[in-house]
């Protein structure tokens, strides 16, 4: 489980890095990454930054902190 | 809810899976609904489009159009890039058509239209609708609308990134070794042979291959996968294939036309893919071979099953899961074999190292194999270097 202050950092994917192939989608345990077309949307409250899905994007799109 | 729509099947997703299953249920009688969060369906492309094509008359697909390429093998390239080669004879008809995924995905469609499926574009599952234990279809999202569609078959179809089985309760979570995560550059001016779909094993992609994929006219997909299990750093998987390209003459001096990504899944078949009401088939059921990393023929075969089983469950007025169970049992007997075989042979290749992938395919390499089979393939390679066999024993 992460911390309380890392459940705190904003997540987001990069639109300028994102090609919306939906990795992070299919990886995230919880659930909580939507893909919208051309959007990802984190769940900020449910996502504790595990940070799963920044290794599974091929790209390097999603930052925390 | 105002809008609000009933269906007999509804299928959420219009990739091959979703299709098949939304054309062989209308050909059976039901009335099939068949959504797609996208505007357009096929695109954008999320692969390298390389596909079998013995299994295509089977369910009932006429290759058209969409094909760019027929291939009369694949090779193997090891670390030190010795090659071992496969015909399309040897290869059980492993290796076929390099296709168009766009325009394949649409003629799936097309037929499903044809066979008397709706389809809707534009139009998102957000949630799945539960009545007492049971799946009664979905709430969706519509050029800013929402609204619930009720069905007595709900399908999920909903590719790689699947919500639908996890919202309804189905795990079909994967393990980080359990997937692979991928990136393609389309590239032209490159000296691809067309006769060939080229992968390359090893360090270069660990857990996963380099593919080369010939589409014809200098054009070809150039992609990688890589397990993200063995992802140390950000964005590693493009600067494998960008490190990849730069060592490779033939490709680096080509220009990408075009960059697309994705994941697939390398694990074992899900225990459950059916419960009261729902149904997931293709890349959503983790029915993607784990070791060459192809969906496109299981989906489709599964596809097909599942429109019949969906039919079968609206005819008689029974969609629990002990009626769609006949879809689990029919997949199971066509596809899981190979895919649990498959899975056990992905688990030992992805812990081997190059050294260990030199030998064996330089045992291989020249070899003229009746018929390629695990067993023969250890047999050779034993006869060579019987040291790295003994690593494979579970297997003779």
């Amino acid at each position: 489980m992460a911390s309380l202050s890392k459940r705190s950092l904003h997540i987001e994917s990069s639109g300028q890095l994102c090609i919306y192939c939906g990795a992070c989608v299919g990886i995230c345990p919880l659930n909580c990454i939507y893909l919208d077309e051309t959007r990802i949307t984190f769940d900020e409250k449910v996502c504790t930054r595990c940070e799963i899905c920044v290794k599974a994007c091929p790209v390097g799109a999603i930052e925390i902190g | 809810m105002p809008g609000d729509r009933t269906t007999d099947v509804l299928v959420i997703g219009a990739g091959p899976a979703g299709s098949m299953t939304a054309k062989w249920a209308a050909k059976h009688g039901a009335e099939v609904l068949m959504i797609e969060k996208r505007q357009e369906i096929g695109s954008p492309v999320r692969c390298g489009e390389g596909m079998s094509k013995e299994w295509l008359r089977d369910v009932g697909i006429t290759p058209g159009r969409w094909v760019n390429v027929e291939v009369e093998g694949a090779r193997i390239f090891s670390p030190n890039e010795t090659v071992f080669e496969i015909n399309e004879k040897h290869a059980g008809n492993e290796v076929g058509y390099v296709v168009e995924r766009d325009g394949f995905d649409k003629q799936l469609a097309i037929d499903a239209a044809n066979a008397g499926a709706e389809i809707e574009l534009k139009t998102a599952a957000t949630g799945i609708l539960k009545e007492n234990g049971r799946v009664v279809g979905a709430r969706v999202k519509q050029f800013g609308e929402t609204f619930d569609i009720r069905a007595k078959v709900t399908v999920g179809a909903d590719g790689f990134e699947s919500q639908v089985g996890r919202w309804a309760g189905l795990p079909t979570n994967l393990q980080l070794r359990d997937m692979d995560t991928c990136l393609q550059y389309r590239m032209t001016n490159v000296d691809s042979d067309v006769r060939y779909c080229d992968f390359y094993l090893g360090q270069v992609a660990p857990g996963g291959y380099v593919w080369v994929f010939p589409k014809g006219d200098r054009l070809a997909n150039v992609g990688i996968g890589v397990q993200v299990s063995q992802i140390r750093t950000m964005a590693e998987a493009k600067n494998y294939l960008d490190r990849w390209i730069d060592k490779h003459p033939a490709y680096a001096k080509g220009k990408k036309i075009d960059m697309v990504g994705g994941g697939v899944s390398i694990s074992k078949p899900l225990a459950r893919t059916v419960m009261d009401g729902l149904m997931l088939v293709g890349d959503a059921a983790r029915m993607i071979d784990p070791l060459t990393g192809g969906g496109i023929a299981n989906g489709c075969i599964a596809g097909k099953i599942c429109g019949e089983v969906a039919a079968h469950a609206v005819e008689i007025g029974d969609a629990s899961e002990s009626v769609l169970s006949a879809y689990e049992k029919g997949w199971r007997a066509k596809l899981e074999e190979k895919l649990y075989r498959n899975w056990l042979a992905k688990e030992k290749l992805v812990t081997l190292s190059d050294a260990t992938f030199d030998k064996i395919i330089d045992a291989l390499s020249g070899l003229k194999l009746e018929k390629l089979s695990v067993h023969n393939i250890l047999k050779a390679v034993h006869a060579k270097y019987p040291e790295v066999t003994k690593e494979f024993e579970a297997f003779l």
